[in-house]
């Protein structure tokens, strides 16, 4: 019990009867209040209510706009706060950890499929200038994936850059992994070894997430300690979907397009989306931790986005419109973007210092 | 510590007073410069509840609406004497720079 006693009502004049208001003026104020956090509405939106009548001027109907901006701006803040400390809570941080150990073998284990399950198909005799060309480029049976791959300069080097962020992520050197995430995000996006690109832009996500989850997380060394055969089976079914809609893909690419070749069978559609289902089935029986599941979700649906694409136009992905980038990238840079935050409010919890050494494994 | 903070800290130094009340203690304390809305008001009360500088005294119902009135604590008291007696410290001292520089008197 504080000193301060209570001193009865307040001064400040309330008004004392209520004046006459708008009768839809509670309900807009009603309304309004819905944007707060229940736990906060739950426990001030009815005295919140009665502040807001009470300014309110005789005769008003709707609220006023610098009340509703208030009200919108504070409900707002509120929310991001909560959300804030939610994500740094060691449960979240822990999920990071996780993912930056294995989003790196995610994208190794994609390209590997890529090459091992290479897609032959024949070209039909006797059609037009559009086959004719392909045929002249790749034979009669073009290959998409396999080792042919490795023709490709740019495959190669970004292969091996995968396979050393997987491997320093391995080793637990978060600061190693984050300079090679860095460095062949930007090859990655660069190279452009396979036209028109897709990979690049879907894998670029990936590497966003990755470097987010880095610098967020108590580091890949806390996700060793963390990570069981149920993260990998998810992660297989998530990198088989990917490669499924991947196959997908690569046959509307615009070559093939340009050859009249380009429509993949529904049975394309139905294996990428079977293993897509079967990987968050997975992850839900398997109980992956939630804010994980909503990382990884964010990693692949690029590739699911790639999907309805396809199927909305026939057309590639590769044809980039300012529209699907941003479509693509928005939940990948919101998911990355917390994370940041994450890393932010730590930092300023912790004194405005830098985050703490997160390459040293903490107690579980 | 915010100007808001302090202003409502101060609205409760003297008594205990509900949101409305506060509002217009703090209109008058900044002799009309600070218009608090009630957004900004209850996102600070809940801020310093959890801080417990302040407390619920009591409610009351006037008229069917709810009315809850908050009191400072003795950590609030302490806090909010500190940072007065920082201000006063600072004002003085500009005043006293000011009388130095023959900018005031």
């Amino acid at each position: 019990m504080s000193e301060h006693s209570s001193a009865g009502p307040a001064g400040g004049g309330q008004p004392e009867s209520r004046p006459e208001r708008g009768p839809g003026l509670e309900q807009r104020y009603r309304r309004l209040l819905a944007w707060y956090p229940e736990p906060f509405r739950s426990e001030h939106q009815d005295e919140m209510l009665a502040v807001l009548l009470a300014s309110a001027g005789p005769g008003r109907r709707r609220p006023g706009l610098a009340d509703s901006a208030d009200v919108l701006k504070s409900a707002a803040g509120m929310r991001l706060r909560r959300v804030l400390a939610g994500a740094g809570q060691p449960g979240r941080a822990d999920a990071l950890a996780v993912f930056s150990l294995i989003a790196p073998l995610f994208l190794v284990t994609v390209s590997l499929l890529e090459v091992a399950l290479p897609y032959r198909f024949p070209l039909p005799a006797g059609h037009g200038p559009g086959v004719r060309f392909i045929e002249q480029l790749f034979g009669s049976h073009p290959q998409i994936g396999g080792l042919s791959l490795f023709s490709e300069p740019g495959f190669a080097v970004a292969l091996g850059g995968q396979v050393i962020i997987a491997g320093l992520a391995i080793a637990g050197r978060r600061r190693l992994a984050l300079a090679a995430v860095a460095l062949a995000a930007g090859y990655w996006i660069f190279s452009r070894y396979w036209i028109p690109g897709p990979l690049q832009v879907l894998s670029t996500s990936v590497y966003l997430l990755e470097a987010a989850a880095l610098l967020a997380s108590p580091g890949p060394r806390r996700g060793r300690q963390l990570v069981t055969w149920r993260h990998g089976l998810v992660l297989a079914l998530a990198a088989a979907a990917v490669q499924a809609s991947a196959l997908a893909d690569d046959r509307a690419s615009p070559l093939l397009r340009f050859a009249g070749l380009h429509r993949p069978g529904a049975a394309s559609y139905a294996v990428a989306v079977a293993l897509g289902a079967a990987a968050v089935l997975a992850a839900i029986l398997l109980r992956l931790n939630a804010y994980l599941v909503v990382v990884l979700a964010a990693a692949v649906y690029p590739w699911a986005m790639q999907l309805s694409f396809i199927r909305r136009d026939g057309g590639p992905l590769g044809l980039f419109t300012p529209g699907r980038l941003a479509v693509i990238y928005l939940p990948p840079l919101l998911v990355a973007g917390a994370a940041m935050l994450i890393t932010l409010e730590r930092a300023r919890g912790a004194g405005g210092g830098q985050p703490a050494e997160r390459d040293e494994p903490r107690p579980a | 510590m915010q100007e808001a903070t302090f202003l409502i800290l101060t609205a409760l130094a003297e008594r205990s007073q509900h949101g409305y009340g506060i509002i217009s203690d703090v209109r008058e304390i900044s002799a009309g410069r600070v218009q608090l809305r009630a957004g900004t008001l209850y996102t600070a009360l809940d801020r310093l509840s959890a801080q417990e500088l302040i407390e619920v005294d009591h409610e009351e119902v006037v008229d069917g609406r709810l009315r809850r009135y908050y009191r400072l604590t003795g950590p609030g008291a302490e806090v909010l004497a500190a940072e007065a007696t920082q201000l006063q410290a600072s004002a003085a001292k500009a005043l006293s720079r000011l009388r130095l520089a023959g900018g005031a008197t």
